[in-house]
């Protein structure tokens, strides 16, 4: 039967430690592994050339000088304290000269051998020792025999103390690296902790909660930016649906009361001509609600809109077409209705949204621009390769505290009350600019103050 | 005419029913998409007013399938889902036109009588007239009396679409849906000023007005 984890041991950061801690041993042991054979075989390199140089030295000696020459350098070299080993016989196997009364091992029968002896020799403290050697005897060609040696002690304290040394290491290594693991893992397991939190705040109803971002830009910041813009756009069509009622029951209602009224007052008096007329009215007005009612479902539906839908728009052409549909109206009402239409520009978007938006402009720079004044209606690529639409009027303007409550629903400015309008227009070009990535521009148009005009422009990123 | 309306709200269905039978025409309601498929291949009727979500079978499948059976009846779209997709969607499925929820009553009149219409002649024009007023759609002419007035393309399209409706009110949202191909309605009176314009041309130098003006509906061009 499977046991069940105990619950500590479930979380990431218990893993990530573990796995940290099991990897960081491995390497480790890899490591001090390679180190030890490394130095150990580099040191048995190194002494197997030195002993060979001491043969060679002594061969030369032979060569030149015979035997005599060869005692008298063996002399010299036993006489210099080190961990070499020198002893020569005569062929009768009588020892000449050297550091042991005798060769401690079988000579060779010709050529030469290695050998590998232990000697006895007394330490710093005056106690017997007894310590291996590794050499090479030499039968020269007269016969006698020539032994170099190397004592092997050194070379085994050192590699003993690599040895110790890896064995005190590996639990430090080992207890470090859990240590390690546990807190590089906390520290992500934390943020999953804070996003975690974060989110059952939200759940409990609570939609300003944001994730926290620390600025350090790496994938947690990034995850929580992305969740919190996502939360910011969550946030933004709550509120867009919640106002949505508000402004259904704010704007239809003192409408439908006004009718509702007036039909009262008719049934009650009221001759058949009189009755005529306000039916006409009555209709009128009707016509004028389901208008309102109308453009906040469209507005509802592009604020909630994706760009799913959405082609390849061919902006210029659409001004032209749309200015081909409003100058006889600027005409009429005595206004100068001037393009400049740069051509081919297009950006990707929904055709009917894009000529909506400019309708409401160019609608309201009529409605506003008194008599005499101009408009111009422009399409340009601005410098940083967007997509301008811009109306501009000499009309009265909005005053630049105003620009941004302008572009709210249902928000009508001193100015325009007298005029006919639901106050949805610049409303819905805003959320058409934002659901194209665009953003609609309010700054003062060409006229003198303070008569400053607008210059309403809706900046769309091109494909 | 004989207009069948598929349409499960039994207010809407009473509200289109009455608006038609005052105009006089025949009318009969059913409330769901099967039985609504199973009248309009058996009734023939002039034309089919189908609601987009119905019960048992959605209004798209419905006329899709009664098309693809070989009805042959205009059908006019009622929903509440007006994007332009929709729309599309409509048109695409066989519909003939689409009126968005909710629609004044003279919207759905003028929209009926212009399916209605479309239906009856299937010959391709070449001479449209009104009283004497005549437009050569192969030439693209068009005359009063004996006199030849010089129209704009855009006001050639919009007085086409008025001759080939000559008799029936026209709606704005009609000429911008069908002459500009615009979905939505603006706030000034920009369809005012054109016909205003056209009726300079065409009226203007004349004892008898041929294009009317209808209050709280649109305009009508009739001899």
């Amino acid at each position: 039967m499977k046991l069940p984890l105990p619950s500590f041991a479930r979380t990431t950061t218990f893993r990530l430690a573990v796995v940290h801690a099991v990897v960081f041993l491995f390497f480790t042991f890899g490591l001090l592994i390679y180190l030890f054979y490394s130095t150990a075989g580099y040191m048995r390199s190194q002494s197997v050339k030195e002993l060979d140089g001491e043969v060679q030295a002594l061969a030369a000696a032979f060569n030149s000088g015979g035997m005599d020459r060869l005692n008298q350098s063996v002399v010299e070299r036993s006489s210099v304290p080190g961990p070499y080993f020198y002893v020569l016989q005569d062929p009768f196997g009588d020892t000449i000269s050297g550091d042991f009364a005798t060769i401690p091992d079988d000579l060779p029968v010709e050529g030469s051998r290695e050998t590998n002896f232990t000697y006895q020799t007394l330490n710093r403290n005056g106690e017997v020792e007894t310590r291996s050697a590794n050499g090479i005897i030499i039968r020269l060609p007269n016969d006698a025999n020539l032994m170099v040696a190397y004592d092997l002690g050194t070379r085994r304290q050192i590699v003993d103390r690599i040895t110790r040394t890896v064995w005190t290491a590996l639990p430090i290594g080992l207890a470090m690296s859990l240590i390690g693991g546990f807190l590089i893992s906390r520290s992500a397991a934390q943020r999953a902790e804070q996003l975690t939190r974060t989110t059952d705040g939200i759940i409990s109803g609570d939609l300003s909660r944001r994730a926290p971002v620390v600025g350090s830009g790496d994938e947690f910041d990034r995850l929580s930016e992305r969740l919190n813009a996502m939360l910011d756009k969550l946030e933004h069509l709550m509120m867009t649906t919640r106002h949505a009622g508000d402004a259904i029951a704010h704007d239809l209602r003192s409408p439908l009361t006004r009718l509702r009224n007036r039909l009262e007052a008719d049934l009650r008096d009221g001759d058949e001509a009189d009755r005529e007329e306000s039916l006409e009215r009555t209709i009128a007005e009707v016509d004028a609600v389901l208008a309102t009612f109308n453009a906040i479902l469209s507005l509802s539906r592009i604020q909630a809109g994706d760009a799913a839908r959405f082609d390849t728009v061919d902006v210029s052409l659409l001004a032209s077409e749309l200015c081909e549909l409003y100058e006889p109206a600027a005409e009429d009402d005595n206004l100068g209705f001037a393009t400049e239409i740069e051509p081919g520009v297009s950006i990707t978007g929904e055709r009917s949204l894009i000529a909506q938006a400019m309708t409401n402009l160019l609608d309201n720079a009529i409605k506003y621009t008194p008599a005499g004044g101009a408009l111009t209606l422009r399409v340009r690529t601005t410098a940083d390769d967007h997509a301008e639409i811009s109306v501009t009027d000499t009309g009265p303007g909005i005053p630049a505290e105003d620009r941004e409550r302008a572009t709210k629903r249902f928000v009508r400015l001193e100015a325009s009350r007298t005029q006919p309008g639901n106050g949805l227009g610049l409303a819905m070009v805003d959320a058409i600019a934002r659901l194209h990535r665009g953003n609609l521009e309010l700054s003062d148009g060409p006229g003198e103050p303070p008569n400053t005009g607008l210059r309403a422009a809706l900046i769309l990123p091109k494909p | 005419m004989n207009i069948l309306v598929i349409e499960d709200d039994q207010e809407m269905a009473g509200f289109v029913e009455r608006v038609l039978r005052e105009e006089g025409h025949s009318v009969s309601v059913v409330h769901d998409g099967d039985s609504g498929l199973s009248m309009a291949r058996s009734m023939d009727a002039d034309l089919m007013i189908v609601d987009r979500m119905l019960p048992r079978k959605n209004g798209l499948d419905l006329v899709r399938e009664y098309r693809e059976s070989g009805g042959a009846s205009p059908a006019l779209f009622l929903s509440a889902l007006g994007d332009v997709d929709h729309r599309v969607e409509g048109l695409k499925a066989g519909g003939d036109d689409y009126l968005t929820k909710p629609f004044a009553p003279s919207e759905l009149v003028a929209r009926v009588e212009a399916l209605g219409r479309r239906g009856g002649s299937e010959t391709p024009i070449t001479v449209l007239k009104v009283g004497d007023l005549e437009m050569n759609l192969l030439a693209r002419t068009v005359k009063r009396g004996a006199e030849s007035i010089d129209l704009q393309p855009r006001e050639f399209r919009l007085l086409e679409f008025l001759m080939r409706n000559a008799g029936q009110v026209v709606t704005r949202t009609m000429l911008l849906e069908k002459v500009w191909d615009y979905h939505f309605d603006p706030q000034t009176n920009v369809i005012d000023v054109h016909i205003s314009r056209l009726r300079g041309k065409i009226d203007k130098e004349f004892d008898r007005p041929l294009l009317h003006t209808v209050r709280g509906a649109g305009y009508r061009l009739q001899a």
